[in-house]
């Protein structure tokens, strides 16, 4: 049996044995039998099926959950994937123009010089893959990711590109992959939010517009849990309530709701009573969700967590927890690798933030047994540029300008290749030569691990069937098991 | 492809030999499938039955988009669905369904053969195979698209009696329902599906609906008791003219209009930043309030700048396609986002006036409905003649206050040498003047004028000996990538149009006779620029910025073009910010340049000495190249040159500098008026009141603009181009204005005048049939929760066909003979027997009318987010009536806006902006306020025809335990406890002011055990009445405030506080 479904038994019996006898306790215990799922026992008419109840795949999947480890900002491919040696020997000279093409740019100019990598490469694990000295942690774990360097999108400013690997579009509005995913396959969790979104960096430059739910019922939307206070918003009683109270107030609630359903007949309030439910098994699952308290010391140190303290490396843990307790969708944005001036000082400074954990998180996965159901994914919008960009009258120098042609990811666990490299860019890292991966085939792939076929994952809105890859994306098989 | 009709194979011929059994089958099973529908004998019919299946089904491949048509076969023209294919068969033959290809094919069993293929996903069912094989039998009839026929006002059904009911409608109704023609439509639908209208609401219910419907509010006790109490027989009617009445219902209506327009008070994207154009927010309450008839609604909003004599107003109004999103990342290209924005809008015209989803056909010629791919583009050539700026209001239309601060400004120049100090007396004269008492005010002001003059006299004469003589030359040619640069009378040079990252002016100076030391470039204020100029940025940096990155000058030879370059040896400027001096501007390098952020709208000049003097009867090619990493391009500048050596930028204007440079003797009054102001302001004597005076003038450039469409200059058109894919980097072929071809044309004579004016008029003509079916279609769907057709955004082909075809008609063409009157409408539809029934709903109507479509109950749905905002605060007695201005930020969880870019703080407005009605909240794209969001409320990034209507565990987390609400339940436990010395009375008020009714005796137990309850732990000290309390309680002690604040808290948690019933 899976871990969340014990949980749910721990959380059950620590209701029945710590909340007395008293008002509305009856209806409460009876709460807890109910989900979103078949919540038609709360009246007498028949409520309409939730939007969350839980669907079947379109075909087998390999993959129960996504964690997506979004590196926001665009981290330099060139310090940490894509060793590129010949850049080193033409530091300082122009990329040739039949190289560059007709590719716009945001902020440098084409005939920009190029700059070497600023860090040393070497090769880890029984694959040999190459890796920066940048990241020593995800070094011990290549063995068990495929990188992909060949990853190229069609956006090369933030909000936009950001927009675009969630969305499939490049401008808000539509529904973000999590979303897609929770409308395609409901929630397993009636305990917590389904699509779960963090931030441990800057502020995010697509801002909501990443976990939107566009067109799509609302209730498809990101839940974000905040670093400080309650995870959730709300879900904290007003200072000076106690467990009780809130316990009396909800069965007060839900039998005059119950009440009225018989007098109004309307469906709706059945499905009012079950949000209510729900609502109060969040005011329970979020702070024990949150409570790291029985992480052992050495887990904790794993992933270089100090449980109060709020960064990316508990945002890891918690993301684990999540998946342990039957969250479909979780997202962590780390921002801040928008590295247009000192690439070397950027990459330094984010990676002693990301690497420890996001390699903690996959060792840790695999040993609990859970990364061959959830697919880890990490990377940026898009990639850095091979040339350097440096502004006198702006301050800037040594650094990287947005390179959407050819960028770095990796993935981990959920039905991919373990210990493989995918694609190779040219000897510059401009362009891609071989296996391009585009977003929209990115995007097709993880829907297709979690068994969803993106051309079947269709939303009828304004006057046609959307999808998260629009008209365009494949299933990358080559990295798939 | 596999799947093609015109291998027609063997097979198939073998097939109709079996088909023939199938088919029998399938006519045998059709009464039992729809019988609900039709009588067996009668046929399918087309617009009701046959198209949506056809479209649905067949279009994608069969349809008009000729690109991606299989088969040369096309089902949305009988013509081409009825003629012979290249097989030799026909895929319909009329009145032949056992011989029609297309039967055939729908119920084939080979995969290779079936129609639609297996890979399209997409299956017919039986009842539509059965639908269509009947309509080919009738004859295949094709009839042209309903919602594309102007509307025609249908008879109303039952109105032959005098008393306005037929004999069988009375018979099977209530005797005295049905008060107006929506009601007949109504009911004879009802009757035919042998149901019979619900009873009245009960006026409490009634009164809560109509308020929360008109006005957004619910209706306080005394106004519920007053209505309930009023025995007039037009009670009712008189309190729907009350509501309309009230300036609350344009605050109310206009929330809803903001959804189209896409509203928002930032910019969206990355950086997000604020920007102002909630003076349109306002002109649209003012619209509802003033009921504007919607046909002069829409004229102003799409082109009410064109109107003959615009009004200020009216020019605001074309804010509505200026709420598209505008990206400020520095990276961009500005023309590539103003594209998208134009693509924006177009799909929101479809969606707001038309019904149609025109979207779709920006990258392809439509599916389904008949809008080519170049319609597509010939309807954006219709609104894109336009540049988009941020309108400052002219100063002569500004507010009140704006006129005194110039006025204000006026008085402190002519205080100012009253300011100047009196110079320290020199010790012996201190003597003196003690000798001779104290010192008289006179000899006060002529210390200070003898000083004053002693200053001015020698700056004047400094500045009189190094002023040049400028000659201003205006432009012999001028040059542009992209800006369209135009020459004034006064020689000074106005930018307007577009601006790229990469902009290049090439400006020809004619030759002078006197040889040239020296290039002056004044840049200009202009209120038709961003913030007033002098730059033309308007977005990443700050709006009216520039970056000159280069200045050259070149000899020109006769034909204009460049010989040789003019070394600069010299450049000096009145003001840089910074290190962005005129030096950097001719440093050969293009990330440097020249700027004058620190002091944007105002004038000012750099010089540009010559390394060596240009010879007479040469011409000068100028070139300004503009290479910053955002747009930002100068908008207003003006050329002069010098046959003196030694020309420095003094900082003066041009005109001051031509003063400085007369001999005494030949100022003017005015010259010597601007000479005084300007010694004033390079004073270190005056700096203080100069500064106060520069405050002033600031504060005027600033608060007082909007952003607008303006037409483009006649000599400047934009051309609109067809872009393959709909991709912004393909453009192809250059289209003209006009409508999709299968609507009715733009009226030719209204061609020559501009076309976006004539495309507004068009949308709103009875040439026109969507917009009055539309625009009724919604208003119903406002009050009933869902549309006669029920969507709202789709009229086409795909979309809903109506429920009440007739009565949507008639609504349509009476919304049109009451003059546009929204208000009317308005009244019309809650005056109606329809909207006052009871919204209980039976077991038997759910199981009939789950949806209510037939409308057999009054309506029962879930409050939009900000009137479950509204309408609590108003229970408590906080809300505000305070109307318009910018956007307030009410209390909400911290953290909300901390998660987007630039992590912004949310900081909560104070005094009564706290609680103002929500459609003022200051709404942040990319972090919109969590309460509204929560509730479904959009964040303004596309229009939304209709909101979801969401029930989830955050919307009770949201009511149960967000501040804002915890507050408002403190507040409410005030007014309820004021309200009545004992529970049962207190309680009658919270369920008064919280759901408008009285309780029955079981939820009074309920309730009142809860109040004893929570009493009993709180006076026990179990729970902290101090802190349920809050601060807001005042009139009684801790343990009660708490005890009714919890009370209120349950109360407002209830299902019916957030639902309309």
């Amino acid at each position: 049996m899976h871990k969340h479904f014990s949980l749910l038994d721990v959380t059950r019996r620590h209701f029945f044995s710590d909340c007395g006898i008293g008002v509305g306790k009856m209806a409460l215990a009876s709460l807890l039998t109910g989900s979103m799922g078949n919540q038609a026992k709360a009246g007498q008419a028949e409520g309409p099926a939730s939007p969350l109840a839980p669907r079947l795949p379109h075909h087998a999947a390999t993959a129960k959950a996504v964690i997506q480890l979004f590196m926001a900002g665009a981290p330099s491919q060139l310090e940490l994937f894509d060793y590129k040696p010949k850049l080193t020997e033409i530091e300082g000279k122009p990329i040739p123009p039949e190289v560059i093409g007709g590719q716009r740019y945001a902020f440098i100019r084409p005939d920009a010089a190029v700059l070497g990598p600023r860090y040393r490469f070497s090769r880890h694990g029984n694959c040999g893959a190459e890796i920066s000295e940048m990241l020593p942690y995800l070094a011990k774990v290549v063995d068990d990711i495929t990188l992909v360097k060949t990853c190229h999108t069609d956006q090369f400013n933030h909000a936009p590109a950001q927009i675009f690997m969630n969305c499939g579009f490049a401008q808000p509005g539509r529904p973000s992959i999590g979303s897609w995913v929770t409308y395609g396959l409901g929630s397993e969790s009636d305990q917590l939010p389904a699509f779960v979104v963090m931030s441990t960096g800057n502020g995010i430059s697509g801002g909501t517009a990443n976990w939107s739910s566009g067109f799509l019922p609302s209730l498809h939307a990101g839940t974000r849990f905040r670093n400080a206070g309650e995870a959730i918003l709300n879900v904290l009683s007003p200072q000076g309530a106690d467990m009780r109270l809130t316990d009396d107030t909800l069965g007060l609630i839900n039998s005059l709701n119950r009440q009225r359903l018989s007098v109004a007949g309307d469906p709706e309030i059945a499905t009012r009573i079950a949000s209510y439910e729900m609502a109060h098994r969040l005011q329970t699952s979020a702070p024990e969700l949150m409570n790291l308290a029985d992480e052992s010391p050495e887990t904790l140190s794993l992933y270089g967590c100090k449980p109060e303290e709020a960064s990316f490396a508990r945002a890891c843990l918690i993301a684990r927890r999540l998946v342990e307790r039957g969250v479909r969708f979780v997202t962590i944005y780390h921002e801040g690798w928008d590295a247009h001036s000192d690439v070397s000082g950027n990459v330094k400074n984010n990676c002693q933030k990301t690497d420890q954990a996001s390699a903690a998180l996959v060792a840790d996965l695999k040993r609990r047994g859970l990364l061959d159901s959830t697919l880890v994914v990490w990377g940026g919008e898009f990639g850095r540029t091979p040339m350097v960009e440096s502004n006198i009258a702006r301050g800037i120098s040594k650094g990287r300008d947005h390179h959407p042609n050819a960028f770095t990811m990796w993935l981990a666990g959920g039905g991919v290749q373990r210990g493989l490299t995918y694609g190779a860019t040219d000897e510059l890292g401009f362009n891609i030569v071989e296996n391009q991966v585009h977003v929209h085939d990115l995007q097709a792939t993880i829907l297709h691990c979690l068994g969803l076929d993106h051309k079947r994952l269709t939303f009828r809105s304004a006057g046609r069937d959307f999808r998260l890859t629009d008209v365009h994306g494949h299933v990358v098989k080559g990295i798939l098991l | 492809m596999t799947h093609s009709w015109l291998r027609l194979p063997a097979a198939c011929r073998q097939w109709n030999g079996r088909g023939i059994v199938a088919l029998a089958l399938l006519f045998a099973a059709i009464p039992a499938a729809i019988a609900a529908d039709a009588p067996a004998i009668q046929p399918p019919d087309f617009a009701r039955d046959v198209r949506s299946i056809l479209s649905n089904r067949c279009f994608k491949c069969h349809g008009p988009d000729a690109g991606h048509r299989e088969a040369g076969l096309r089902f949305d023209r009988r013509d081409e669905a009825v003629k012979e294919l290249d097989s030799g068969h026909r895929a319909i033959l009329p009145g032949h369904p056992e011989d029609s290809e297309m039967i055939a094919r729908i119920n084939s069993t080979d995969s290779d053969l079936v129609m639609p293929p297996p890979s399209t996903m997409v299956q017919l069912s039986d009842s539509e195979k059965a639908t269509l094989a009947r309509w080919i039998a009738a004859g295949a009839e094709y009839r042209p698209h309903w919602a594309f026929l102007p509307p025609l006002r249908p008879t109303v059904p039952g109105v032959q009696n005098k008393d306005g009911l037929t004999a069988q409608t009375k018979a099977n109704s209530p005797s005295d329902w049905g008060s107006n023609e929506i009601d007949r439509f109504i009911l004879a639908r009802l009757q035919k599906e042998g149901l019979a209208p619900a009873a009245k609401a009960d006026p409490q219910a009634l009164c809560r609906r109509v308020h929360l419907d008109l006005i957004g509010l619910p209706p306080s006790p005394a106004e519920l008791a007053a209505f309930v109490a009023d025995p007039a027989q037009n009670a009712y009617e008189k309190l729907v003219e009350k509501l309309l009445a009230s300036p609350r219902y344009g605050e109310r209506w206009a929330r809803r209009w903001l959804d189209l327009a896409r509203y928002a008070d930032t910019n969206g994207y990355e950086k997000d930043r604020e920007r102002s154009i909630w003076m349109y927010r306002d002109w649209v309450i003012r619209a509802m309030n003033d009921d504007m008839p919607f046909d002069q609604f829409t004229i102003r909003q799409l082109a009410g700048d064109l109107l003959p004599s615009a009004t200020t107003d009216d020019i605001i109004a074309t804010g509505f396609h200026r709420n598209t999103m505008i990206n400020e990342e520095g990276g961009i290209d500005p023309l590539e986002f103003r594209y998208l924005a134009m693509v924006d809008r177009v799909a929101t015209t479809g969606t707001t006036w038309l019904g149609l989803t025109i979207g779709c056909a920006q990258c392809h010629t439509h599916k389904f409905d008949p809008i080519e791919h170049t319609d597509y583009f010939s309807l954006m050539a219709l609104l894109d003649n336009v540049d988009e700026p941020v309108w400052v209001i002219p100063s002569a239309q500004r507010s009140q206050q704006i006129l005194k601060t110039g006025e204000k400004i006026e008085e402190l120049w002519t205080q100012l040498p009253s300011q100047w100090p009196v110079p320290p007396p020199k010790p012996d004269a201190q003597q003196t003047a003690a000798a001779a008492g104290e010192p008289t005010t006179d000899s006060i002001d002529a210390k200070r004028s003898l000083a004053m003059a002693a200053g001015f006299d020698a700056w004047n004469r400094q500045e009189s000996m190094l002023a040049i003589d400028w000659k201003i030359v205006p432009p012999a040619h001028i040059q542009t990538n992209a800006t369209h640069l135009v020459v004034r009378e006064d020689g000074s040079i106005l930018g307007s149009g577009d601006t790229t990252k990469s902009d290049l002016y090439e400006i020809t100076l004619p030759a002078s006779d006197r040889p040239l030391h020296a290039l002056r470039l004044e840049v200009l204020p202009d209120e038709s620029l961003p913030g007033g100029g002098p730059g033309l940025c308007w977005y990443e940096g700050e709006d009216g910025d520039f970056l000159l990155s280069e200045i050259e000058v070149m000899l020109a030879a006769a034909d204009g073009s460049a010989s040789r370059s003019v070394a600069i040896a010299q450049a000096t400027e009145s003001f840089a910010e910074g290190k962005n001096n005129a030096a950097a501007a001719v440093d050969g390098n293009m990330t440097s340049g020249w700027s004058t952020n620190g002091s944007l709208g105002r004038p000012h000049a750099a010089t540009f000495q010559f390394a060596e003097p240009v010879v007479p009867g040469t011409p000068l090619l100028i070139r300004l190249r503009f290479e910053r990493y955002f747009a930002c391009s100068l908008g207003c500048f003006r050329l002069s040159v010098t046959d003196q050596p030694n020309a420095l930028a003094r900082g003066h204007s041009a005109a001051e500098e031509a003063a400085l440079g007369k001999a005494p003797a030949d100022r003017s009054a005015e010259d010597r008026n601007l000479i005084m102001r300007r010694f004033w302001a390079t004073a270190a004597e005056v700096a203080e009141p100069i500064k106060q005076i520069r405050q002033l003038q600031d504060g005027l450039r600033q608060g007082a603009s909007s952003l607008v469409m303006r037409e483009r200059p006649a000599d400047n058109p934009r051309k609109t181009h067809r872009h393959h894919r709909g991709e912004y980097l393909l453009p192809k072929e250059e289209v003209t204005g006009a409508v999709p071809a299968f609507l009715p044309q733009l009226p030719q004579q209204t061609l020559d005048g501009p076309p976006r004016l004539a495309f507004a008029r068009w949308l709103v003509s009875p040439a026109n049939p969507l917009t009055a079916r539309v625009t009724a279609n919604r208003q119903w769907q406002a009050f009933f929760g869902r549309g006669i057709v029920s969507s709202l955004d789709d009229f086409g082909y795909q979309g809903q066909p109506p429920s009440h075809p007739e009565l949507l008609d008639w609504l349509a063409s009476e919304l049109v003979r009451l003059g546009w009157s929204i208000k009317s409408l308005h009244r019309l539809i809650v005056n109606s027997d329809t909207y006052q029934q009871a919204s209980a709903v039976s077991p038997q109507l759910m199981a009939h009318d789950r949806e209510n479509v037939l409308v057999a109950r009054g309506p029962r749905v879930r409050l939009e987010a900000e009137v479950i905002r509204d309408s609590l605060l108003k229970a408590a007695d906080l809300l505000s009536e305070k109307m318009y201005g910018p956007g307030v930020r009410p209390l909400q969880p911290a953290g909300v806006t901390e998660v987007v870019y630039g992590n912004t703080a949310w900081k909560v407005s104070t005094g009564e902006d706290r609680h103002r009605r929500s459609i003022y909240t200051f709404a942040k794209r990319t972090a919109p306020f969590a309460m509204t969001t929560t509730f479904d409320a959009p964040s303004g990034e596309s229009c939304l025809p209709k909101r979801d209507v969401s029930n989830s565990a955050l919307q009770a987390l949201t009511l149960l335990n967000d501040p804002m609400f915890v507050e408002i339940a403190q507040a409410l436990s005030e007014v309820t406890i004021a309200a009545g010395s004992d529970d049962a009375s207190r309680l009658r008020e919270l369920s008064r002011r919280v759901l408008s009714r009285d309780l029955d005796a079981t939820e009074m137990r309920s309730l009142a055990d809860f109040v004893v309850q929570q009493r009993t732990r709180l006076a026990a000290g179990q729970l902290n009445a101090v802190a349920l309390a809050g601060t807001a309680c005042k009139n009684a002690d801790a343990v009660e405030c708490a005890t009714w604040m919890l009370a209120a808290r349950a109360v407002m948690n209830l299902d019916e506080a957030v639902v309309k019933q």
